[in-house]
């Protein structure tokens, strides 16, 4: 694989595997302040609204170049 | 939580823990030594270093943390952060990743976290000295299958061909006997794809382990996913990116392709005793 590809693989990391790793992965730490499975939970559900605010915003802009581009 | 935690100053810093890597790595990088990136601080304890920012305790405090990760703008500013700090250390050492969101109350929790665990924290660095985490995904793409599938499969030519000859009603059942069976085959090959994959990309990797497939309306790929794996290789990677390479060809005419995405701090390489899974 070249290191065009590569780079553009990087780049294209979605929030999603981001999420994965930082929050259910990693070291865990016992006392003070970690998330709670309750938070975690509610990271998910935050995520799933942002990803569709996302697709829309793209849909969004999509329509916007395409008219752009029609005229 | 103690009592003097819940009258919390709105002032009061806290240590925001990223990530924790040996010292004598730590001190040797110039670069790291100049600062990872505005007001991140390497905390020393001995053979270990803490890389860490105060943040303000009013901003993690359990009470007041939900509301946080409800905001999607705070979530993915945080969230980037996190990984963004870990990805700088990454340059230039080896580096264990905190779960996001650990914070510590004061310097001197930090460092007797740092000090009690010291031994196997060191062992888990010991184990990704060198080494990066990659992340690898399949997906399927069912025309690609189909077509692949034919080559090999009579009936499966046989049909084809009756379906582009026949016409109105006879075309429509043969069309789905051939979508039937081409749905059976898959069936069987998603695992034995998924196993394969796993075989060949485990042999040369130093470790790696099968991960949790995503849903696709989080994957937002139109292509199933039939496999995802992270797999722990030296940060020096030629080896295995080889390996994908030629992998990602044997594949390609089953339909599968392959999606390589790191290097990442070792997330899923962190020993049971450290990063227990949530259950």
């Amino acid at each position: 694989m070249d290191m065009t590809r590569q780079q553009t693989l990087k780049q294209q990391v979605t929030l999603l595997e981001l999420v994965d790793r930082v929050l259910n992965k990693g070291v865990v730490l016992s006392g003070d302040i970690t998330l709670s499975v309750a938070n975690v939970d509610l990271v998910y559900v935050g995520l799933r609204v942002l990803l569709s605010s996302v697709a829309t915003l793209e849909e969004q802009r999509e329509q916007i170049s395409a008219t752009g581009a029609a005229r | 939580m103690t009592a003097a935690t819940a009258s919390l100053n709105r002032n009061d810093l806290g240590w925001y823990l990223y990530g924790v890597a040996a010292a004598d790595e730590a001190s040797a990088s110039t670069s790291l030594a100049e600062g990872v990136a505005e007001a991140v601080e390497l905390v020393a304890e001995g053979p270990l270093v803490g890389v860490a920012s105060r943040v303000s305790l009013a901003e993690f405090d359990e009470t007041t943390l939900p509301e946080r990760l409800r905001d999607a703008v705070w979530l993915e500013q945080n969230i980037r952060a996190h990984e963004q700090v870990l990805e700088r250390v990454l340059e230039d050492v080896s580096v264990l990743p905190c779960r996001f969101c650990t914070v510590y109350r004061n310097e001197a929790e930090l460092r007797r976290f740092l000090a009690e665990r010291r031994d196997v924290l060191q062992a888990a660095l010991d184990r990704v000295h060198g080494m990066v985490e990659v992340g690898v995904k399949a997906f399927i793409d069912r025309d690609r299958f189909a077509a692949g599938r034919a080559k090999h499969n009579d009936v499966i030519r046989q049909l084809e061909s009756q379906v582009s000859a026949a016409e109105g009603g006879r075309g429509y059942m043969e069309r789905r006997r051939l979508e039937q069976l081409v749905a059976s085959e898959l069936e069987g090959f998603r695992g034995e794809a998924a196993g394969r994959i796993h075989t060949r990309l485990v042999a040369v990797a130093e470790d790696g382990l099968p991960l949790a497939l995503q849903p696709p309306e989080l994957s937002r790929r139109e292509e199933e996913m039939v496999f995802n794996g992270a797999y722990l290789v030296p940060a020096e990677r030629g080896n295995f990116e080889a390996e994908l390479a030629s992998l990602a060809e044997d594949l390609r005419d089953q339909g599968i392709d392959l999606e390589l995405t790191g290097p990442w701090p070792a997330y899923n390489f962190v020993p049971e005793e450290l990063g227990a899974e949530w259950t």
